[in-house]
Protein backbone atom coordinates (compact mmCIF):
# COMPACT_ATOMS: atom_id res chain seq x y z
CA UNK A 1 0.00 0.00 0.00
CA UNK A 2 1.13 3.54 -0.76
CA UNK A 3 -0.01 6.83 0.65
CA UNK A 4 0.33 10.17 -1.10
CA UNK A 5 -0.23 13.12 1.22
CA UNK A 6 -0.68 16.57 -0.20
CA UNK A 7 -1.08 19.69 1.92
CA UNK A 8 -0.10 23.33 1.61
CA UNK A 9 3.43 22.69 2.88
CA UNK A 10 4.50 19.42 1.34
CA UNK A 11 3.91 16.45 -0.89
CA UNK A 12 4.85 13.15 0.67
CA UNK A 13 4.73 9.57 -0.58
CA UNK A 14 5.17 6.62 1.74
CA UNK A 15 4.73 2.97 0.94
CA UNK A 16 6.10 -0.18 -0.55
CA UNK A 17 8.06 1.20 -3.55
CA UNK A 18 5.53 -0.08 -6.07
CA UNK A 19 4.80 3.58 -6.74
CA UNK A 20 7.46 6.19 -7.41
CA UNK A 21 6.97 9.94 -7.19
CA UNK A 22 8.72 12.71 -9.02
CA UNK A 23 7.90 16.22 -7.97
CA UNK A 24 8.55 18.87 -10.58
CA UNK A 25 9.52 22.45 -9.97
CA UNK A 26 6.60 24.69 -9.28
CA UNK A 27 5.63 26.78 -12.26
CA UNK A 28 3.04 29.50 -11.81
CA UNK A 29 2.32 27.99 -8.38
CA UNK A 30 1.37 24.65 -9.92
CA UNK A 31 2.59 21.55 -8.11
CA UNK A 32 3.43 19.01 -10.75
CA UNK A 33 3.55 15.41 -9.60
CA UNK A 34 4.42 12.37 -11.65
CA UNK A 35 3.68 8.88 -10.36
CA UNK A 36 4.75 5.58 -11.85
CA UNK A 37 3.03 2.38 -10.77
CA UNK A 38 4.99 -0.76 -11.56
CA UNK A 39 3.28 -3.39 -9.40
CA UNK A 40 -0.23 -4.19 -8.18
CA UNK A 41 -0.99 -1.95 -5.22
CA UNK A 42 -3.37 0.34 -3.38
CA UNK A 43 -2.70 4.05 -3.55
CA UNK A 44 -4.27 6.34 -0.99
CA UNK A 45 -4.36 10.02 -1.88
CA UNK A 46 -5.16 12.46 0.91
CA UNK A 47 -5.38 16.16 0.08
CA UNK A 48 -6.03 18.89 2.61
CA UNK A 49 -5.07 22.29 1.22
CA UNK A 50 -6.32 25.85 1.57
CA UNK A 51 -5.56 26.80 -1.98
CA UNK A 52 -3.98 24.34 -4.39
CA UNK A 53 -3.09 24.14 -8.04
CA UNK A 54 -1.87 20.67 -8.82
CA UNK A 55 -1.12 18.57 -11.86
CA UNK A 56 -0.88 14.83 -11.24
CA UNK A 57 0.27 12.37 -13.88
CA UNK A 58 -0.08 8.66 -13.20
CA UNK A 59 1.50 5.99 -15.39
CA UNK A 60 0.12 2.53 -14.81
CA UNK A 61 2.41 -0.08 -16.31
CA UNK A 62 1.50 -3.22 -18.21
CA UNK A 63 -0.53 -5.83 -16.26
CA UNK A 64 -0.65 -3.64 -13.15
CA UNK A 65 -3.85 -3.41 -11.12
CA UNK A 66 -4.10 -0.20 -9.13
CA UNK A 67 -6.74 0.66 -6.54
CA UNK A 68 -6.88 4.38 -5.79
CA UNK A 69 -8.71 5.74 -2.76
CA UNK A 70 -8.74 9.51 -2.71
CA UNK A 71 -10.21 11.89 -0.18
CA UNK A 72 -9.96 15.60 -0.59
CA UNK A 73 -10.88 18.18 2.05
CA UNK A 74 -10.36 21.84 2.67
CA UNK A 75 -10.33 24.87 0.42
CA UNK A 76 -9.99 25.73 -3.23
CA UNK A 77 -8.58 23.25 -5.71
CA UNK A 78 -7.60 23.41 -9.34
CA UNK A 79 -6.37 19.98 -10.31
CA UNK A 80 -5.59 18.17 -13.51
CA UNK A 81 -5.19 14.40 -13.37
CA UNK A 82 -3.71 12.58 -16.34
CA UNK A 83 -3.69 8.79 -16.40
CA UNK A 84 -1.88 6.56 -18.86
CA UNK A 85 -2.87 2.91 -18.80
CA UNK A 86 -0.80 0.27 -20.55
CA UNK A 87 -1.90 -3.18 -21.78
CA UNK A 88 -4.06 -5.14 -19.32
CA UNK A 89 -3.68 -2.52 -16.61
CA UNK A 90 -6.64 -1.72 -14.40
CA UNK A 91 -7.48 1.27 -12.26
CA UNK A 92 -10.25 1.01 -9.71
CA UNK A 93 -10.87 4.47 -8.32
CA UNK A 94 -12.89 5.58 -5.30
CA UNK A 95 -12.89 9.30 -4.73
CA UNK A 96 -14.55 11.61 -2.22
CA UNK A 97 -14.50 15.41 -2.28
CA UNK A 98 -15.55 17.62 0.60
CA UNK A 99 -13.99 20.90 -0.50
CA UNK A 100 -14.91 24.55 -0.63
CA UNK A 101 -14.39 24.95 -4.35
CA UNK A 102 -13.04 22.75 -7.11
CA UNK A 103 -12.24 22.86 -10.78
CA UNK A 104 -10.87 19.52 -11.90
CA UNK A 105 -9.99 17.84 -15.15
CA UNK A 106 -9.40 14.11 -15.31
CA UNK A 107 -7.93 12.68 -18.48
CA UNK A 108 -7.82 8.93 -18.91
CA UNK A 109 -5.66 7.62 -21.73
CA UNK A 110 -6.52 3.97 -22.22
CA UNK A 111 -3.49 3.25 -24.35
CA UNK A 112 -3.17 -0.47 -23.82
CA UNK A 113 -5.43 -3.25 -25.03
CA UNK A 114 -7.81 -4.44 -22.31
CA UNK A 115 -6.89 -1.51 -20.10
CA UNK A 116 -9.72 -0.59 -17.76
CA UNK A 117 -10.78 2.27 -15.52
CA UNK A 118 -13.63 2.01 -13.04
CA UNK A 119 -14.23 5.41 -11.46
CA UNK A 120 -16.63 6.10 -8.61
CA UNK A 121 -16.75 9.73 -7.47
CA UNK A 122 -18.79 11.37 -4.71
CA UNK A 123 -18.98 15.01 -3.75
CA UNK A 124 -20.97 17.33 -1.53
CA UNK A 125 -20.98 20.64 -3.36
CA UNK A 126 -21.35 23.83 -1.33
CA UNK A 127 -20.05 26.35 -3.87
CA UNK A 128 -18.71 26.19 -7.40
CA UNK A 129 -17.52 22.72 -8.40
CA UNK A 130 -16.79 21.78 -11.97
CA UNK A 131 -15.48 18.39 -13.06
CA UNK A 132 -14.41 17.62 -16.60
CA UNK A 133 -13.61 14.11 -17.73
CA UNK A 134 -11.96 13.12 -20.98
CA UNK A 135 -11.76 9.37 -21.57
CA UNK A 136 -9.73 8.32 -24.59
CA UNK A 137 -10.08 4.72 -25.70
CA UNK A 138 -6.87 4.48 -27.70
CA UNK A 139 -6.72 0.67 -27.74
CA UNK A 140 -9.14 -2.12 -28.48
CA UNK A 141 -11.05 -3.94 -25.75
CA UNK A 142 -10.47 -1.09 -23.32
CA UNK A 143 -13.14 -0.43 -20.69
CA UNK A 144 -14.27 2.74 -18.94
CA UNK A 145 -17.01 3.14 -16.37
CA UNK A 146 -17.24 6.68 -15.00
CA UNK A 147 -19.76 7.18 -12.20
CA UNK A 148 -20.23 10.62 -10.65
CA UNK A 149 -22.64 11.32 -7.80
CA UNK A 150 -23.04 14.67 -6.12
CA UNK A 151 -25.38 16.37 -3.69
CA UNK A 152 -25.62 20.11 -4.24
CA UNK A 153 -26.39 22.19 -1.14
CA UNK A 154 -26.05 25.77 0.19
CA UNK A 155 -24.49 27.95 -2.51
CA UNK A 156 -23.48 24.99 -4.66
CA UNK A 157 -23.16 24.99 -8.44
CA UNK A 158 -22.18 21.50 -9.48
CA UNK A 159 -21.20 20.54 -12.98
CA UNK A 160 -20.11 17.21 -14.48
CA UNK A 161 -18.87 17.16 -18.08
CA UNK A 162 -17.97 13.70 -19.27
CA UNK A 163 -16.67 13.01 -22.78
CA UNK A 164 -15.66 9.55 -23.95
CA UNK A 165 -13.88 8.98 -27.26
CA UNK A 166 -13.59 5.81 -29.34
CA UNK A 167 -11.91 6.29 -32.73
CA UNK A 168 -12.50 4.17 -35.80
CA UNK A 169 -10.88 0.69 -35.76
CA UNK A 170 -10.56 0.64 -31.98
CA UNK A 171 -12.92 -2.28 -31.47
CA UNK A 172 -14.77 -4.12 -28.71
CA UNK A 173 -14.51 -1.32 -26.18
CA UNK A 174 -16.99 -0.93 -23.36
CA UNK A 175 -17.87 2.64 -22.47
CA UNK A 176 -20.20 3.73 -19.72
CA UNK A 177 -20.78 7.03 -18.00
CA UNK A 178 -23.37 7.64 -15.34
CA UNK A 179 -23.82 10.95 -13.53
CA UNK A 180 -26.42 11.97 -11.01
CA UNK A 181 -26.85 15.18 -9.05
CA UNK A 182 -29.30 15.63 -6.19
CA UNK A 183 -29.90 19.36 -6.19
CA UNK A 184 -31.16 20.58 -2.83
CA UNK A 185 -30.98 24.23 -3.94
CA UNK A 186 -32.52 26.41 -6.63
CA UNK A 187 -29.05 26.95 -8.12
CA UNK A 188 -28.22 25.62 -11.54
CA UNK A 189 -26.48 22.27 -11.87
CA UNK A 190 -25.26 20.83 -15.15
CA UNK A 191 -24.39 17.41 -16.55
CA UNK A 192 -23.03 17.13 -20.08
CA UNK A 193 -22.66 13.49 -21.13
CA UNK A 194 -20.87 13.12 -24.46
CA UNK A 195 -20.04 9.97 -26.38
CA UNK A 196 -17.83 10.54 -29.42
CA UNK A 197 -17.76 7.13 -31.06
CA UNK A 198 -16.53 6.52 -34.60
CA UNK A 199 -16.47 2.72 -34.36
CA UNK A 200 -19.51 0.44 -34.61
CA UNK A 201 -18.13 -2.51 -32.67
CA UNK A 202 -18.54 -0.85 -29.25
CA UNK A 203 -20.86 -1.21 -26.27
CA UNK A 204 -21.64 2.27 -24.99
CA UNK A 205 -24.16 3.72 -22.59
CA UNK A 206 -24.71 6.85 -20.56
CA UNK A 207 -27.15 8.25 -18.06
CA UNK A 208 -27.51 11.70 -16.57
CA UNK A 209 -30.00 12.75 -13.93
CA UNK A 210 -30.45 15.98 -12.00
CA UNK A 211 -33.27 16.26 -9.48
CA UNK A 212 -34.26 16.40 -5.86
CA UNK A 213 -34.89 13.45 -3.61
CA UNK A 214 -37.99 11.62 -4.74
CA UNK A 215 -41.13 12.77 -2.89
CA UNK A 216 -42.30 9.14 -2.91
CA UNK A 217 -39.13 8.03 -1.12
CA UNK A 218 -39.51 10.78 1.47
CA UNK A 219 -43.20 9.92 1.94
CA UNK A 220 -42.32 6.27 2.44
CA UNK A 221 -39.71 7.03 5.11
CA UNK A 222 -41.96 9.58 6.83
CA UNK A 223 -44.84 7.11 6.84
CA UNK A 224 -42.75 5.07 9.26
CA UNK A 225 -42.37 8.01 11.64
CA UNK A 226 -39.06 9.34 10.37
CA UNK A 227 -38.87 13.16 10.28
CA UNK A 228 -38.26 14.84 6.92
CA UNK A 229 -34.79 16.05 7.88
CA UNK A 230 -33.78 12.58 9.02
CA UNK A 231 -35.32 11.09 5.86
CA UNK A 232 -33.13 13.36 3.74
CA UNK A 233 -30.07 12.45 5.81
CA UNK A 234 -30.77 8.75 5.25
CA UNK A 235 -31.30 9.24 1.53
CA UNK A 236 -28.14 11.35 1.24
CA UNK A 237 -26.15 8.67 3.01
CA UNK A 238 -27.58 5.95 0.83
CA UNK A 239 -26.81 7.92 -2.31
CA UNK A 240 -23.32 9.04 -1.34
CA UNK A 241 -22.04 5.98 0.49
CA UNK A 242 -23.06 3.51 -2.20
CA UNK A 243 -19.91 1.86 -3.58
CA UNK A 244 -17.60 3.51 -1.04
CA UNK A 245 -15.44 1.05 0.89
CA UNK A 246 -12.27 2.75 2.09
CA UNK A 247 -13.38 5.98 3.76
CA UNK A 248 -16.89 4.88 4.64
CA UNK A 249 -16.78 5.86 8.33
CA UNK A 250 -15.05 9.17 7.70
CA UNK A 251 -17.46 10.04 4.89
CA UNK A 252 -20.35 9.01 7.11
CA UNK A 253 -19.20 11.62 9.64
CA UNK A 254 -18.81 14.23 6.91
CA UNK A 255 -22.37 13.57 5.72
CA UNK A 256 -23.64 13.82 9.31
CA UNK A 257 -21.95 17.21 9.64
CA UNK A 258 -24.20 18.54 6.87
CA UNK A 259 -27.42 16.63 7.55
CA UNK A 260 -27.00 15.68 11.19
CA UNK B 1 -55.00 -4.56 23.95
CA UNK B 2 -53.91 -0.92 23.65
CA UNK B 3 -55.84 2.24 24.22
CA UNK B 4 -58.93 2.65 22.05
CA UNK B 5 -58.03 4.88 19.14
CA UNK B 6 -60.79 5.46 16.64
CA UNK B 7 -60.70 6.99 13.18
CA UNK B 8 -63.53 9.19 11.96
CA UNK B 9 -63.51 10.68 8.50
CA UNK B 10 -66.09 13.41 8.33
CA UNK B 11 -67.36 14.80 5.02
CA UNK B 12 -63.88 14.77 3.50
CA UNK B 13 -63.35 16.19 0.02
CA UNK B 14 -59.88 15.86 -1.47
CA UNK B 15 -58.28 16.90 -4.75
CA UNK B 16 -55.01 15.99 -6.41
CA UNK B 17 -52.53 18.85 -6.33
CA UNK B 18 -51.09 18.18 -9.78
CA UNK B 19 -54.29 18.35 -11.85
CA UNK B 20 -56.89 19.62 -9.38
CA UNK B 21 -59.11 16.58 -9.91
CA UNK B 22 -61.49 15.83 -7.04
CA UNK B 23 -60.81 12.28 -5.86
CA UNK B 24 -62.73 11.95 -2.60
CA UNK B 25 -66.14 13.62 -2.37
CA UNK B 26 -67.93 14.20 0.95
CA UNK B 27 -66.40 10.96 2.18
CA UNK B 28 -67.53 9.56 5.53
CA UNK B 29 -66.22 6.55 7.44
CA UNK B 30 -65.76 5.58 11.06
CA UNK B 31 -63.49 2.76 12.23
CA UNK B 32 -63.21 1.78 15.87
CA UNK B 33 -60.35 -0.08 17.52
CA UNK B 34 -60.81 -3.79 17.00
CA UNK B 35 -62.82 -3.36 13.79
CA UNK B 36 -61.74 -4.53 10.35
CA UNK B 37 -63.11 -2.64 7.38
CA UNK B 38 -62.50 -3.56 3.75
CA UNK B 39 -62.88 -1.14 0.87
CA UNK B 40 -63.58 -2.56 -2.57
CA UNK B 41 -64.50 -0.93 -5.83
CA UNK B 42 -63.58 -0.48 -9.48
CA UNK B 43 -60.18 0.93 -10.46
CA UNK B 44 -59.73 4.69 -10.15
CA UNK B 45 -62.44 5.31 -7.57
CA UNK B 46 -60.09 6.71 -4.92
CA UNK B 47 -59.43 3.68 -2.71
CA UNK B 48 -55.64 4.00 -2.63
CA UNK B 49 -55.91 7.78 -2.40
CA UNK B 50 -58.03 7.36 0.71
CA UNK B 51 -55.25 5.44 2.48
CA UNK B 52 -52.61 7.98 1.37
CA UNK B 53 -54.75 10.92 2.53
CA UNK B 54 -55.21 9.34 5.95
CA UNK B 55 -51.41 8.94 6.07
CA UNK B 56 -50.97 12.60 5.05
CA UNK B 57 -49.58 12.41 1.51
CA UNK B 58 -48.89 16.01 0.46
CA UNK B 59 -49.71 15.26 -3.17
CA UNK B 60 -53.34 15.71 -2.15
CA UNK B 61 -55.11 18.78 -0.85
CA UNK B 62 -57.99 18.66 1.56
CA UNK B 63 -60.77 20.89 0.23
CA UNK B 64 -63.08 20.37 3.20
CA UNK B 65 -63.91 17.97 5.98
CA UNK B 66 -62.02 16.43 8.89
CA UNK B 67 -59.96 13.37 9.64
CA UNK B 68 -60.27 12.71 13.35
CA UNK B 69 -57.93 10.17 14.94
CA UNK B 70 -57.75 9.53 18.65
CA UNK B 71 -59.91 12.60 19.18
CA UNK B 72 -57.62 14.95 17.21
CA UNK B 73 -58.11 16.48 13.77
CA UNK B 74 -55.01 15.27 11.97
CA UNK B 75 -55.61 17.13 8.69
CA UNK B 76 -52.62 19.39 9.21
CA UNK B 77 -50.30 16.86 10.79
CA UNK B 78 -47.12 15.83 9.03
CA UNK B 79 -46.82 12.27 7.74
CA UNK B 80 -44.21 11.42 10.37
CA UNK B 81 -46.40 12.76 13.19
CA UNK B 82 -49.28 10.58 12.04
CA UNK B 83 -47.01 7.55 11.98
CA UNK B 84 -45.76 8.35 15.47
CA UNK B 85 -49.40 8.54 16.60
CA UNK B 86 -49.75 4.89 15.56
CA UNK B 87 -51.00 5.03 11.96
CA UNK B 88 -49.37 2.59 9.55
CA UNK B 89 -49.77 2.34 5.79
CA UNK B 90 -48.81 -0.94 4.14
CA UNK B 91 -48.31 0.11 0.55
CA UNK B 92 -49.32 -1.48 -2.72
CA UNK B 93 -45.91 -0.75 -4.27
CA UNK B 94 -43.43 -0.17 -1.43
CA UNK B 95 -40.54 2.05 -2.54
CA UNK B 96 -37.08 0.65 -3.12
CA UNK B 97 -34.57 2.91 -1.37
CA UNK B 98 -31.06 2.41 -2.62
CA UNK B 99 -28.27 2.57 -0.08
CA UNK B 100 -30.48 2.60 3.04
CA UNK B 101 -30.32 -0.77 4.75
CA UNK B 102 -33.45 -2.42 6.05
CA UNK B 103 -31.87 -2.66 9.49
CA UNK B 104 -31.15 1.10 9.60
CA UNK B 105 -34.61 1.86 8.29
CA UNK B 106 -36.35 -0.28 10.90
CA UNK B 107 -34.17 1.07 13.71
CA UNK B 108 -34.70 4.70 12.68
CA UNK B 109 -38.44 4.14 12.38
CA UNK B 110 -38.78 2.59 15.81
CA UNK B 111 -36.44 5.13 17.38
CA UNK B 112 -38.57 7.94 15.91
CA UNK B 113 -41.63 6.43 17.56
CA UNK B 114 -40.17 5.37 20.90
CA UNK B 115 -37.62 8.19 21.22
CA UNK B 116 -35.73 7.85 24.54
CA UNK B 117 -37.46 4.55 25.30
CA UNK B 118 -35.83 2.86 22.31
CA UNK B 119 -33.58 -0.04 23.32
CA UNK B 120 -31.36 -1.73 20.78
CA UNK B 121 -31.11 -5.25 22.16
CA UNK B 122 -34.86 -5.93 22.49
CA UNK B 123 -35.27 -4.44 19.01
CA UNK B 124 -32.70 -6.85 17.55
CA UNK B 125 -34.28 -9.85 19.27
CA UNK B 126 -37.75 -8.85 18.18
CA UNK B 127 -36.75 -8.34 14.55
CA UNK B 128 -35.02 -11.71 14.54
CA UNK B 129 -38.20 -13.36 15.83
CA UNK B 130 -40.43 -11.66 13.26
CA UNK B 131 -38.08 -12.51 10.39
CA UNK B 132 -38.42 -16.18 11.32
CA UNK B 133 -42.17 -15.89 11.67
CA UNK B 134 -42.49 -14.28 8.23
CA UNK B 135 -40.07 -16.82 6.71
CA UNK B 136 -37.82 -14.05 5.41
CA UNK B 137 -34.15 -14.35 4.53
CA UNK B 138 -32.19 -12.80 7.45
CA UNK B 139 -29.77 -11.33 4.91
CA UNK B 140 -32.49 -8.93 3.75
CA UNK B 141 -31.79 -6.84 6.85
CA UNK B 142 -28.43 -5.87 5.38
CA UNK B 143 -29.82 -5.18 1.94
CA UNK B 144 -31.18 -1.82 0.80
CA UNK B 145 -34.85 -1.29 1.58
CA UNK B 146 -36.89 -3.26 -0.97
CA UNK B 147 -34.05 -2.98 -3.50
CA UNK B 148 -34.12 -6.08 -5.69
CA UNK B 149 -36.91 -7.58 -3.58
CA UNK B 150 -39.61 -9.62 -5.29
CA UNK B 151 -43.22 -8.50 -4.95
CA UNK B 152 -43.75 -11.06 -2.18
CA UNK B 153 -40.61 -10.01 -0.29
CA UNK B 154 -41.71 -6.37 -0.41
CA UNK B 155 -45.10 -7.20 1.06
CA UNK B 156 -43.55 -9.34 3.79
CA UNK B 157 -41.21 -6.45 4.52
CA UNK B 158 -44.25 -4.20 4.99
CA UNK B 159 -45.69 -6.68 7.47
CA UNK B 160 -42.32 -6.87 9.26
CA UNK B 161 -42.40 -3.08 9.66
CA UNK B 162 -45.96 -3.31 10.95
CA UNK B 163 -44.91 -5.84 13.58
CA UNK B 164 -41.96 -3.72 14.68
CA UNK B 165 -43.88 -0.43 14.85
CA UNK B 166 -46.98 -1.89 16.52
CA UNK B 167 -49.52 0.53 15.06
CA UNK B 168 -53.05 1.08 16.34
CA UNK B 169 -54.52 1.94 12.95
CA UNK B 170 -53.43 -0.19 10.01
CA UNK B 171 -54.11 0.81 6.42
CA UNK B 172 -53.36 -1.95 3.94
CA UNK B 173 -53.46 -0.91 0.31
CA UNK B 174 -53.77 -4.00 -1.89
CA UNK B 175 -51.39 -5.92 0.30
CA UNK B 176 -52.44 -9.02 -1.65
CA UNK B 177 -51.19 -7.84 -5.05
CA UNK B 178 -48.15 -9.66 -6.38
CA UNK B 179 -48.41 -12.49 -3.85
CA UNK B 180 -48.48 -16.16 -4.70
CA UNK B 181 -50.88 -18.47 -2.86
CA UNK B 182 -48.45 -19.38 -0.07
CA UNK B 183 -47.27 -15.81 0.50
CA UNK B 184 -50.87 -14.57 0.52
CA UNK B 185 -51.71 -17.10 3.23
CA UNK B 186 -48.64 -16.13 5.25
CA UNK B 187 -49.29 -12.40 4.95
CA UNK B 188 -53.00 -12.76 5.65
CA UNK B 189 -52.44 -14.97 8.69
CA UNK B 190 -49.68 -12.68 9.99
CA UNK B 191 -52.01 -9.68 9.84
CA UNK B 192 -54.66 -11.66 11.71
CA UNK B 193 -52.14 -12.81 14.34
CA UNK B 194 -51.28 -9.17 14.97
CA UNK B 195 -54.97 -8.30 15.03
CA UNK B 196 -55.75 -11.00 17.60
CA UNK B 197 -52.88 -9.78 19.77
CA UNK B 198 -53.30 -5.99 19.59
CA UNK B 199 -56.84 -5.45 18.34
CA UNK B 200 -56.00 -2.48 16.14
CA UNK B 201 -58.36 -0.81 13.72
CA UNK B 202 -57.74 -2.11 10.20
CA UNK B 203 -58.74 -0.60 6.88
CA UNK B 204 -57.82 -2.72 3.92
CA UNK B 205 -58.19 -2.00 0.25
CA UNK B 206 -58.54 -5.00 -2.02
CA UNK B 207 -59.95 -6.10 -5.33
CA UNK B 208 -60.32 -9.73 -4.47
CA UNK B 209 -62.22 -12.01 -2.16
CA UNK B 210 -59.12 -14.22 -1.74
CA UNK B 211 -57.49 -11.89 0.84
CA UNK B 212 -60.72 -11.95 2.81
CA UNK B 213 -60.33 -15.72 3.20
CA UNK B 214 -57.64 -14.86 5.74
CA UNK B 215 -58.49 -11.39 6.98
CA UNK B 216 -62.12 -11.42 7.99
CA UNK B 217 -63.65 -7.94 7.83
CA UNK B 218 -66.52 -6.80 10.01
CA UNK B 219 -67.62 -4.36 7.33
CA UNK B 220 -67.21 -4.14 3.58
CA UNK B 221 -67.68 -0.87 1.74
CA UNK B 222 -68.02 -0.41 -2.00
CA UNK B 223 -66.48 2.81 -3.26
CA UNK B 224 -67.35 4.56 -6.47
CA UNK B 225 -66.46 8.04 -7.72
CA UNK B 226 -64.85 9.07 -4.47
CA UNK B 227 -67.45 7.96 -1.97
CA UNK B 228 -68.90 4.88 -0.33
CA UNK B 229 -71.98 3.76 -2.25
CA UNK B 230 -72.79 0.60 -0.34
CA UNK B 231 -71.78 -1.05 2.94
CA UNK B 232 -72.44 -4.51 4.27
CA UNK B 233 -70.96 -7.46 6.06
CA UNK B 234 -68.54 -10.09 4.72
CA UNK B 235 -71.16 -11.55 2.39
CA UNK B 236 -70.99 -8.42 0.24
CA UNK B 237 -67.52 -9.44 -0.99
CA UNK B 238 -68.81 -12.81 -2.15
CA UNK B 239 -71.65 -11.09 -3.98
CA UNK B 240 -69.22 -8.71 -5.72
CA UNK B 241 -66.90 -11.59 -6.62
CA UNK B 242 -69.83 -13.32 -8.30
CA UNK B 243 -71.68 -10.42 -9.90
CA UNK B 244 -69.12 -7.61 -10.25
CA UNK B 245 -69.60 -3.93 -9.44
CA UNK B 246 -71.77 -3.05 -12.39
CA UNK B 247 -74.75 -4.98 -11.05
CA UNK B 248 -74.53 -3.12 -7.77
Amino acid sequence: MNRLIIDDEKVYLEGDKSVSLKEETKFLDVKSLSLKVIKDTDLIIECDCKDAKISITVNVFKDVHLNIFEIKKGGRYKIRYIYYLDNDSKVNYEKINDVHEAVEESIFNLNGERSEVIYNFKTISKSKEKYNFLVYHNASKSVSDIKNNGVNIDEGNLEFNVSSFVPNKIVKCKVNQSSRIINETSNECVIKPNLFIDEEDVIASHSALIGTFSSDEIFYLMSRGIEKKEAKRMLSKGFLLKGITKYKDEFNEIIDSYWG
Amino acid sequence: MGKMKNLKIDNLTVKAKDDGKIILKDFNLEIKSGEIHAIMGPNGTGKSTLTKVIMGDTNYEIVKGKTIYDGKNINKMKVSERAQLGIFLGMQMPMAIEGVSNADFLRSSLRAKEKDNFKLLPFVKEVDRYIKKLKMDPDMLNRSVNDGFSGGERKKNEILQMYVLKPDLILLDEIDSGLDVDSLKLVGESVMDYYEDKKPAILLVTHYQRLLDYIKPDYIHIMNEGKIVKSGDGSLASYIEKHGYENE
